[in-house]
């Protein structure tokens, strides 16, 4: 009776401790993201304030309205920003799940010869820092006439994230046992049935994680797109980002506006997303 | 008597392996060649002077390379151990979670919203030493009276670009442990409880080996994605002051793009590869180590 | 001799274009590719494009409209890649000597008369040698001597002030006494006498007017490095002295223009060497809290009497690759001739062009502050002197600024940093072959 208080008292304790300990973590991840939600919201005055004004006195839509203003008086083109990163970061995503996929397969179902050093191989080619890699692109791109287009940058973050994806859709197939995926074959399905019946449903939430990945890296990515990039044809929301920014001078109020028309997309996708990375997950029970 | 048919293997890489080599092996050649001239930009002619391996050298005796290459390595190992260890508690602290999980998910997701050159701004701001978040928050408390030079003190520097890194990177390994978790069997741990393990043991004897191959994918994805945080340091310190945050990727863009020494930001960018190369294959090494320990090499 | 006839006749055509009566349709059917800065202060000029491509017929095709750093490294890979067909770019006074083959000599396209119109000092910075590689536009900088006027008027700041030099509080005309008064106001970490720049170009540009005040030079003739000298050491100490003093805060090596401003806006900082730009921003109610406590004087002078005056412009430029030299010189005289200056200036930055400045001036009448701002500048470009006209300077600054930063904090001794930092900039020019 005693120890059964005690072992009472004791999840209880742990309970809260999970709570609390749970409570400032999430607060710590979102505390400086919603600062920059926050500082959207405020004029600059009030963010660059010492002493430090901590209750907000002063929110308005002066940020966003500037933002979507006339050129010359704050507009930044944001709509052609947006639009450049949408179809961008979906394209290139779309076609690096489905290369990822192929090869993630490949790897995990198939064995032939030197299959370490040819995953190390593409591995790798994430590896060569964007300094080596910006200039030869930009000559490339420059001289097929890449430059400053959609398609340019598509192909430059397909190649991005394939080895992502491959790696993990590959770490995925491996959890689903061979055995399912055979005896879909011997019930009279063709490999491709099977691997779409069987295997794809049961890997569908490492499909789903790379494709939240491969999307964050080309919606979030800077340093390639302000080389590849250069007028409001194809640039995307990070280098609008600097069209804040001048010789002297920077905009924070603005950069947060333009930030948080950044975040939102991501945030909703992510959560659109989560849906069926449970459903995979649901589904892959089966391998318990 | 019939066509040459390629292996199916062959066949499922062949996109993956065409679209690499468009767009990183050959201008990755180029970069190798150029690295033997001494190419400036703003001077083409350069590029035709062959050099030999004079940036190479030039490279080995600089000391301001290798201090920036042990930096690096050190910024590199901190945070990806501090990531991993912060990742797997977020991750198992959300699994405990049963109710409003997904939208915690989400939230936890929520620094990968940031875009790498946001996050430089943002922390450029919060770290600010006048007017910045941290210093107002330590001196409204009354923690501290003086302002604190965050950015500029060597630690504090390093400090600031490494909380800066970890808050947007951490959310990368909770997200991919906590998929791992999901995999993880039920059955085993019901049985491990009906013998009488403590959570411990079942946690490290059970849940660890399975959700060991998660942790170092993560850890190898990472490695090789580290260089994202150039946009966070380029913006936060862009390497000073006085040399005491430069990284490889701050020195060599530096060099190559407003020094307009490319042919000797190259040679800097191949040596620096290696350092990629042996963080690679170090994590894909254990994690077919830890895969094997599962039956499930390939 | 075709040569010659055909050049007459380029610059008889350029000379109606800038006269501003274009014949209708002149160029018709030409496009123009330019590469312009973007951001919210250069845009608004962009709007008399139109009003040229409706004068002559021509079009212009913006290819790229970026930040100004990243416009640099877009015209260093075009070199590099050899992609340049465009005609237009937007210019830099300090960038523009490092794309030395990049961009035309506009000479041949303009009226002797029309080149006069430009304010003297602003023209010579825009050549290369004796080619004028770029016309300047109403975007003038140098810096003038921001400071709060309250911090003059506390009757408790003047007495302690005269009782501890035995001077009256005034605004410093020395930079000694700026530095005296700078390290008197602060009350750290709440109130600080003063901040500058900490790093890349920005530090290295402070430095090299801070010598040439105090007597010396950044170079000697034949570009070797000449800053490791007594100037360059009482220059230097001057940074050194302010941060061990804590008269700046303590971030300060790690500013840029951008913290400059927020500091001086956030009402923090006691004096505050800065450009016209920031202006309107810190007298604005919205953006400042310094609004209504500004005042605004000429930069002060080192011990050899001589006034600092880093300064820079920006600027149009036709490249040298350009099919149509006359009608893109046309383009470039037409965004920087008077109307378009007086457009620009309008807005706050200062003009290049001398009839311009009358008419800023007098259309300022009335406005207390604005007049004050506007005379402070006028006197403090009268002593302005642009970046050292190297194509290696960019890569000079890389070299300095670090060895600044360590003597600012300490890592080194005065001496040793400048002289380590004379050995890379000195070994760096023999390296690309200047000497």
């Amino acid at each position: 009776m005693n120890e059964n208080l005690q072992y009472r008292i004791r999840a209880r304790l742990l309970k809260v401790l999970h709570f609390v300990t749970l409570f400032i973590a999430m607060a710590i991840i979102c505390v400086p993201g919603l600062w920059v939600v926050l500082n959207s919201f405020r004029p600059t005055v009030e963010i660059m304030a010492k002493p430090p004004v901590w209750v907000p006195g002063d929110l308005n839509l002066d940020n966003y309205r500037a933002m979507f203003g006339a050129v010359g008086e704050g507009g930044v083109p944001v709509l052609q920003y947006f639009t450049n990163s949408l179809i961008i970061s979906v394209t290139s995503t779309l076609i690096a799940i489905l290369v990822g996929m192929a090869g993630g397969y490949a790897f995990a179902r198939f064995r032939f010869k030197g299959k370490a050093s040819i995953f190390i191989g593409l591995m790798l080619t994430r590896a060569v820092p964007g300094v080596s890699l910006s200039l030869p692109l930009f000559i490339v791109m420059a001289k097929t006439g890449l430059i400053d287009t959609h398609m340019g940058l598509i192909l430059v973050y397909v190649a991005l994230n394939v080895p992502f994806t491959i790696w993990l859709i590959d770490g995925f197939f491996r959890q689903v046992p061979v055995e399912l995926a055979e005896a879909a074959e011997i019930d009279g399905c063709t490999r491709w049935q099977a691997f779409w019946k069987v295997e794809f449903p049961v890997a569908r939430a490492g499909v789903a994680s790379a494709g939240i990945f491969a999307f964050l890296t080309s919606w979030n990515e800077y340093a390639l797109a302000s080389q590849l990039t250069r007028s409001t044809f194809s640039k995307t929301m990070p280098v609008g980002l600097r069209d804040f920014t001048s010789e002297f001078t920077i905009n924070w109020g603005g950069m947060c506006a333009l930030a948080v028309l950044m975040i939102i997309p991501a945030l909703i996708l992510t959560f659109l997303v989560q849906k069926h990375l449970i459903a995979g997950l649901t589904f892959g029970g089966v391998k318990g | 008597m019939s066509r040459f048919r390629p292996p199916p293997w062959f066949v499922l890489l062949l996109p993956a392996i065409i679209i690499l080599s468009a767009v990183v092996l050959i201008p990755l050649l180029l970069s190798l060649y150029s690295s033997f001239t001494p190419y400036r930009l703003t001077r083409p002619e350069t590029l035709y002077k062959w050099i030999g391996t004079y940036n190479y050298e030039k490279a080995i005796e600089s000391a301001h390379f290798w201090a920036a290459f042990g930096r690096t390595i050190l910024l590199l190992t901190i945070a990806l151990n501090l990531e991993m260890l912060m990742g797997l508690g977020l991750a198992l602290l959300v699994n405990k979670v049963t109710y409003g999980q997904r939208t915690l998910r989400t939230v936890m997701m929520f620094p990968m919203m940031f875009s790498p050159i946001l996050v430089g701004f943002q922390f450029k701001f919060i770290f600010n030493d006048n007017v910045g978040l941290v210093n107002n928050a330590l001196q409204s408390l009354g923690l501290s009276n003086v302002a604190i030079p965050w950015l500029v003190d060597g630690q504090l520097a390093f400090f600031s670009i490494l909380v800066a890194e970890m808050w947007s990177s951490t959310s990368v390994f909770a997200i991919l442990i906590l998929a791992g978790l999901f995999a993880v069997p039920r059955d085993p741990i019901e049985a491990a409880k009906v013998d009488g393990c403590t959570p411990w043991q079942s946690f490290r004897h059970i849940t660890l080996p399975y959700i060991m191959p998660f942790i170092y994918i993560a850890l190898a994805i990472r490695s090789l994605d580290v260089a994202r945080a150039y946009d966070i340091v380029q913006i936060m310190t862009n390497g000073g002051p006085a040399r005491r945050t430069e990284l490889l990727w701050t020195l060599i863009g530096r060099t190559g793009y407003v020094d307009a020494k490319m042919g000797y930001a190259n040679a800097m960018g191949y040596i620096s590869i290696f350092l990629a190369i042996f963080f690679t294959i170090y994590f894909f090494r254990k994690l077919n180590a830890a895969r094997s320990e599962l039956g499930m090499a390939g | 001799m075709g040569n010659q006839r055909l050049k007459s006749l380029l610059c008889a055509t350029a000379l109606v274009a800038v006269a501003g009566n274009a014949a209708a349709g002149e160029f018709d059917g030409v496009t123009l590719q330019a590469k312009l800065i973007g951001g919210q202060q250069y845009e608004a000029l962009y709007a008399r494009i139109g009003e040229w491509e409706e004068k002559t017929g021509a079009k212009v095709d913006v290819i790229s409209k970026k930040n100004h750093f990243e416009l640099d490294k877009e015209f260093k890979s075009d070199l590099a890649a050899g992609t340049l067909g465009w005609c237009v770019g937007s210019n830099h006074s300090s960038f523009a000597s490092q794309y030395p083959s990049l961009y035309t000599d506009l000479t041949p396209f303009l009226t002797a008369d029309f080149i006069a119109e430009y304010v003297p000092s602003n023209i010579a910075a825009s050549k290369i040698g004796d080619a004028l590689v770029m016309l300047p536009r109403a975007q003038f900088d140098v810096s003038a001597l921001y400071y709060l006027k309250s911090v003059y008027e506390d009757d408790d700041n003047k007495a302690a002030y005269k009782a501890k030099t035995g001077r009256d509080l005034a605004p410093p005309d020395t930079w000694d006494e700026y530095k005296e008064q700078a390290i008197f106001f602060t009350d750290a970490p709440n109130f600080y006498g003063t901040q500058y720049a900490g790093k890349d170009e920005a530090i290295v540009g402070r430095f090299y007017e801070l010598v040439i005040a105090e007597g010396g030079q950044l170079f000697n003739d034949d570009w070797s490095p000449a800053f490791n000298s007594d100037a360059g050491k009482r220059a230097l100490k001057w940074f050194v002295d302010l941060y061990e003093a804590g008269a700046v805060p303590p971030g300060t090596t790690s500013y840029l223009w951008d913290d400059l401003g927020q500091g001086f806006a956030s009402g923090t900082i006691a004096l505050n060497l800065d450009w016209p730009g920031w202006a309107g921003f810190f007298n604005g109610e919205d953006s400042s809290k310094a609004a209504g406590n500004v005042g605004v004087k000429v930069q002060p002078a080192g011990t050899a009497g001589v006034r600092t005056g880093w300064s820079g412009h920006h600027g149009f430029s036709v490249t040298e690759s350009c099919d149509n030299k006359e009608a893109a010189a046309s383009l470039v005289a037409w965004l920087t001739n008077e109307d378009s200056q007086k457009l620009e200036s309008s807005a706050g930055p200062l003009p290049t062009r001398t009839a311009v400045w009358g008419h800023v001036v007098s259309s300022a009448e009335g406005d207390a502050y604005r007049t004050e701002v506007l005379k402070a500048f006028q006197a403090a470009a009268s002593h302005a002197f642009p970046a050292p006209q190297t194509p290696y300077w960019i890569e000079a600054t890389n070299l300095i600024y670090p060895e600044l930063q360590a003597a600012i904090l300490g890592d080194k001794s005065i001496d040793d940093a400048l002289s380590d930092a004379s050995e890379a900039v000195d070994e760096m020019m023999q390296e690309n072959g200047v000497y």
